[in-house]
């Protein structure tokens, strides 16, 4: 099976605009409109979390879908599977709203939907090819790649700082 | 012995004992995995049985195998086979019946059983229910439908969830708790109060610091419920909570050493060769106090049954253990999550507690305010599992210790300190 | 610091302090639980790269690299950047001459005799300004001349014949003749408020330096704005003499009906004032001792110039008033105003009364005022006061036991008087001399706001505290003069902890000439933001006697804490007219940076003025000296 891509994170591109958390929000409406989404109920929520880091820190935080998926083994109903793609998924139709899975992700990235006490995290955009909160990402700093290739980039970009370093 | 051949047998098909055939499958191909249930239905998620019960959902919602991380194949799970006895040196399990099952590694996941007291007479009337089963739970449901009134016995987790269920449900509801606030096992009252103030608005009935004495029946089952006040309460349904005990009885004649329930090491192994335990049978230890625990939780049965999988199939795989209190739920509309050290009163632990009219939290940390090691969240319970994992890892908090206080931990706290 | 509560990264005034652990306590939210809650700030706003100014939009510009680097329509990072501060010039520009303009309306009905309750305070002043402005004053009466002035003020706001008087008029002929050259002279207040409004319009200006131009031209209006509110609040309730009071939330008093005026106009603070003198029998019917009026922010400068009204705080800190339970109204003008305060307020049971038709905010209490019916209007916002001091009987309240002692009131028409007892015939001298010999290295102007990104009053006293050491003499306006009120900087008493011997001197000399019994405060209070205006009038005098251009002196600018577009304004007046002018946050220009080279480097060769954008205080101080010295240095001193 090909390597499936993740979301990564470019930690020094983020620059706190939120736009993740909206595109994310309006993905996840019936809409898949912002501007009906605003008003949708049960109101739409984001699965991404742009989280600050004083003094200037900034990040997207979300569901890295973990090998070893704490929540999948903790749901008390079988609420919670992995994809053949990997993706960690939560079925809302079974959600009881326990919250366990809220208690052992150690990201903190497992949301409560109040309105429908159900649990809600990234599901990596089943319908897009690339996933909303990429896509909105006016500076990349959200990148949609395999291990492989974004190790490569990581490389690649070292290589090239370390050259234009040496070549002053 | 090649691995293809290993007969890995499996006694309890609950959450230790599925979790446990999970990592085994997922280790092992093609080893021959028995699970031994003395249960007459399929596999099922345990802790649904409160919405069973509320008619919320229904039996086959419940089924385990096939849902979540339950996907693998070739797990053979025998119903109504009741384990009687092993013999550690010939390597076999007496089945209820007589039938004789050989392994090559054997997992004892019994799990644990109600505890009745003795001291409460007439507890074995009809409408006397300790919700443990399936097989409990549907007769409860059938009896509730019955019912006006309903008594519980005991302020735990469980039949907190249980009388909910019946309240939604329609009925009348009562809960007698031995102690001055419900939940006391996972809290200290003051924490317990918006909880208390949502049950009471919810239109539970709590009756604190009194106990029952004789449960009384008539011919029909269940008619009343006298408490040590002397009051005398009518009732057609009386449910027992009142914790949990380890399923050991059938280790009488072996060799393998119980105190309280099964002794392990920290690869999950028991004295005996070959034989591992994981889940409510099992004691383990707390991996803040250190202290041996017994616990009835289903995250922790799933955690210790996937690690003794794993050595069983060979991949030595250590045991972190487990609070002695880790729990969240949400009753009443009152989310909340308690976690490690939270019994403070009295302790020189360091405890920052913080209330509002809809949120509570206390943090604990050790004496020397250097260790995160106890959390109790209601209302708001966002992030909670950062805090575990803080506590679990005993992180120093130096650098985290305001935002754990102010409750505003996030993960960019933990990967840019 | 005693009494810290932990909060020191929020504020340094520990009264302040004080209150922000009461509203922890009483999940009382503030502006800094806001601000934390706003975390992480979106990077494009913070650098000038968004754009919202067409239905295309909105628009960023990917600083590095990666995303787009073009807006919509083609504009650079450069142009988004330069309209965005063009328009935050203009919305500061129409703040201020909005201020100025409600007083000419004021003077004008004053004059038409529509507004009985208001009177010529100053007829020097009002002979004086009438003068600069070509109206004849001999023989006429106050009310034909103020008559001619408010219609000469507000003649100024539209397009004439001639420029903005209260812009060629205020600053020296050399200033006159740069800002000409350049362009920077503007036709109207409202026209260049409207220009760029019109500029930066979709599809309009497209040349980031021609905008910066335009933005410094809208600057120059925004002084006339300053100067006319200045001009005017001097004549209808007088011009400031030094007058002794106190700051800070002691001032507050637990049996007294409390009263704060809080944003900036005096049209009805003043008048507040004079009708709450006479209300105190209805007071004390009510149980309480009197009426203790006290200032938040702006318009309580301008009380306290005139009228010794104590401040209570200021601009970061307005929630903490209203913290201590014992303010039974707070009055609200307007700008600066956060709508925060009725949430506040509804906590701790104030009234909050708006009386502007601009400003109203849902859930306060509206009195509309109007100079027709002036005094009736501050009667009827002072009886709500006393109706509402009866809800706080035996409830407890929290005033922190802090109060500063301030001299306040100097006006530039009071330093002169002041010199004047040192030189009756050449008032200047004595400073200029000072200057001159080094006793004076030079003068530094405090203005602008409180803002919460840093800990309140820290830039501004870390500042003051090292340009008094090295003999700066220091003038403040606005919050910066609440900050530094609030730490003492305006108690005379201080003078010898906090001033080098040079400064000492002077301050003393010119304090026992005027029989004080001592020096004046380390630092002169000229007033409220409008009044940034007698800091250059100051400067205009000082260039003047010396016969040179502003942007010779050794005379710097610092908006350590700015938030308000009025600062941004205020910063652009004060580059055109020649000044270094510090900024203590980030300014949202680092997205571009053309524009931020222009501001902070190039624009020196045009007005001889720039923006420095340092936050570290200790480094943005001792740039500001380093600037005096070259500034010294270029007039062979």
């Amino acid at each position: 099976m090909a390597q499936p891509k993740e979301i990564f994170v470019r930690l020094d591109r983020c620059m706190g605009c939120h736009s993740c958390e909206l595109a994310c929000a309006v993905e996840h409406s019936q809409s898949k409109s912002l501007y009906s989404a605003i008003s949708e109920k049960p109101t739409p929520q984001s699965r991404v979390y742009v989280e600050w880091v004083p003094p200037d820190n900034r990040l997207p935080v979300l569901c890295r879908h973990c090998e070893d998926a704490p929540c999948m083994h903790a749901c008390i109903c079988g609420a919670i599977s992995r994809t053949e793609e990997g993706v960690v998924m939560t079925n809302a139709d079974k959600c009881i709203g326990c919250w366990t899975c809220v208690m052992v992700c150690p990201y903190g990235v497992i949301g409560r939907h109040l309105q429908e006490h159900k649990a809600y995290r990234c599901d990596r955009c089943p319908d897009l090819e690339i996933p909303a909160c990429v896509n909105s990402c006016p500076t990349k700093a959200l990148v949609y790649r395999t291990v492989d290739e974004f190790s490569k980039d990581v490389r690649r970009v070292a290589s090239r700082e370390m050259l234009s370093g040496e070549g002053g | 012995m090649a691995n293809n051949e290993r007969r890995y047998v499996i006694i309890g098909a609950s959450a230790a004992g599925m979790a446990a055939a999970e990592a085994i499958r997922q280790s092992d191909s093609t080893g021959f995995i028995t699970v031994l249930s003395e249960e007459p239905v399929q596999p099922y998620f345990r802790p649904m049985i409160p919405f069973l019960i509320s008619g919320k959902k229904s039996v086959a919602d419940m089924t385990l195998v096939g849902q979540g991380p339950y996907s693998g194949t070739g797990i053979d799970v025998r119903l109504n086979s009741k384990a009687e006895a092993i013999d550690t040196k010939n390597q076999t399990v007496t089945v209820q019946g007589g039938d004789l099952v050989l392994y090559d590694r054997l997992l004892i996941a019994t799990g644990s059983r109600p505890y009745i007291p003795p001291e409460i007479e007439g507890t074995e009337a009809a409408g006397v229910f300790a919700l443990r089963t399936l097989t409990d739970a549907l007769a409860a449901a059938d009896c509730a439908a019955q019912a006006d009134h309903v008594v519980m016995l005991g302020g735990g987790l469980l039949n907190l969830k249980a009388a909910f269920a019946l309240l939604e449900r329609g009925l009348d509801v009562t809960l007698v708790v031995y102690s001055p606030e419900v939940l006391s096992q996972l809290m200290e009252p003051d924490d317990a109060v918006l909880i208390r103030d949502a049950l009471n608005k919810a239109g539970l009935k709590i009756m604190t610091d009194c106990s029952a004495t004789h449960i009384l029946s008539q011919a029909g089952g269940v008619n009343g419920v006298l408490l040590n006040s002397g009051q005398e309460m009518f009732c057609q349904m009386v449910c027992i909570g009142k914790g949990v005990f380890p399923n050991v009885n059938f280790l009488e004649q072996s060799d393998v050493q119980v105190d309280q329930g099964v002794v392990v090491d920290r690869f999950t192994a028991c004295n005996a060769a070959n034989v591992f335990a994981a889940g409510d049978v099992a004691v383990t230890f707390d991996p803040i106090t250190s202290d041996r625990i017994v616990t009835g939780l289903w995250t922790n049965a799933v955690e210790m049954g996937r690690c003794a999988g794993y050595n069983m199939a060979g991949r030595t795989t250590e045991y972190t253990g487990t609070f002695g209190i880790l729990n969240a739920t949400q009753v009443a509309d009152e989310p909340f999550v308690s976690m490690g050290i939270v019994h403070t009163s009295g302790t020189d632990y360091e405890t920052h507690v913080f209330s509002t009219r809809n949120t509570y939290r206390k943090l604990v940390f050790s004496e020397d305010g250097e260790r995160l090691v106890g959390a109790v969240f209601v209302g708001d319970i966002s992030h909670a599992g950062l805090y575990r994992y803080v506590m679990r890892e005993k992180m120093d908090v130096a650098k985290i210790k305001p935002f754990i206080i102010k409750h505003t931990l996030h993960y960019g706290h933990l990967l840019l300190p | 610091m005693a009494g810290d509560n932990g909060n020191s990264n929020k504020s340094t005034d520990p009264a302040v302090q004080e209150m922000i652990a009461k509203a922890e306590s009483m999940n009382v939210v503030t502006v800094w639980d806001r601000y934390e809650a706003m975390q992480p700030q979106c990077g494009f706003g913070d650098t000038g790269l968004c754009c919202r100014n067409c239905l295309q939009g909105p628009c960023r510009i990917d600083p590095f690299g990666d995303g787009p680097d073009k807006a919509i329509c083609g504009a650079t990072a450069d142009v988004m950047v330069a309209r965005g501060l063009d328009r935050a010039i203009a919305a500061g520009t129409a703040a201020h001459s909005g201020h100025a303009r409600h007083l000419a309306h004021t003077l004008l009905k004053m004059a038409e005799g529509k507004a009985k309750d208001y009177t010529v305070k100053d007829g020097a002043k009002l002979r004086a300004v009438s003068t600069r402005m070509n109206i004849p004053i001999e023989g006429r009466s106050d009310n034909e001349i103020a008559l001619d002035l408010a219609k000469a003020a507000l003649a100024d706001f539209g397009e004439k014949d001639t420029p903005v008087m209260w812009a060629a008029t205020v600053v020296t002929k050399d200033r006159v003749k740069v800002l000409t050259d350049l362009g920077l002279v503007p036709k109207g207040i409202d026209y260049e408020v409207s220009e760029i409004m019109h500029r930066t319009l979709y599809g309009v200006d497209a040349d980031a330096v021609n905008l910066l131009l335009a933005g410094l031209r809208c600057g120059v209006a925004d002084l006339a704005g300053c100067y006319m509110g200045t001009d005017l609040a001097d004549i209808l309730f007088g011009t400031p003499t030094p007058v002794v009071t106190e700051a800070n939330l002691g001032t507050l008093k637990a049996d007294a009906i409390n009263i704060a005026v809080h944003g900036h106009n005096p049209v009805l603070s003043d008048l507040m004032v004079t009708v709450a003198s006479d209300m105190k029998e209805a007071a004390v019917a009510a149980g309480a001792s009197g009426i203790n009026m006290v200032g938040i922010c702006c318009t309580g400068n301008e009380v306290m110039m005139r009228h010794g009204i104590p401040s209570c705080t200021h601009s970061v800190s307005q929630e903490m008033a209203l913290m201590t339970g014992a303010l039974d109204a707070m009055v609200v003008d307007y700008q600066c105003i956060m709508p925060a305060v009725v949430n506040v307020a509804e906590c701790v049971g104030t009234t909050i009364v708006t009386t502007m038709d601009l400003c109203k905010i849902t859930g306060a209490t509206h009195v509309e005022f109007s100079e027709e019916a002036a005094a009736e209007k501050a009667k009827e916002t002072i009886d709500i006061a006393i109706q509402n001091f009866s809800r706080r009987k035996n409830k407890p309240i929290d005033i922190p036991e802090i109060r500063t002692p301030v001299v306040a009131g100097f006006s530039v028409e009071a330093i002169v008087a002041a010199l004047s007892k040192v030189n009756a015939e050449d008032p200047l001298k004595p400073v200029v001399d000072n200057i001159k010999a080094g006793n004076i290295r030079g003068v530094c102007l405090f203005a602008g706001c409180n803002n919460v990104k840093v800990p309140q009053d820290k830039n501004f006293t870390v500042m003051a505290r090292k340009l008094l050491k090295e003999n700066v003499l220091t003038v403040a306006t606005g919050c910066g003069a609440g900050a530094l009120m609030r730490h003492g900087f305006m108690d005379p008493a201080n003078v010898d902890d906090l001033c080098g011997d040079g400064l000492k001197a002077v301050l003393t000399a010119i304090g026992e000439a005027n029989d004080l019994g001592g020096p004046l405060p380390p630092i002169l209070h000229l007033g409220s933001c409008v009044d940034n205006s007698r800091a250059v009038a100051l400067a205009v005098a000082v260039a003047d006697y010396l016969g040179v251009d502003t942007d010779k002196l050794p005379v710097v600018a610092s908006a350590a804490e700015a938030v308000s577009e009025k600062a941004v304004s205020i910063g652009a007046y004060a580059v055109a007219a020649g000044l270094p002018t510090h900024v203590g946050v980030m300014l949202p220009v680092l997205g571009s940076p053309l524009v931020t080279e222009v501001l902070t480097a190039k624009v020196k060769d045009l007005t001889g003025g720039y923006f420095i954008v340092d936050l570290d205080p200790e480094s943005a101080a001792d740039q500001l000296l380093s600037v005096i010295d070259e500034r010294r240095a270029g007039l062979g001193l």
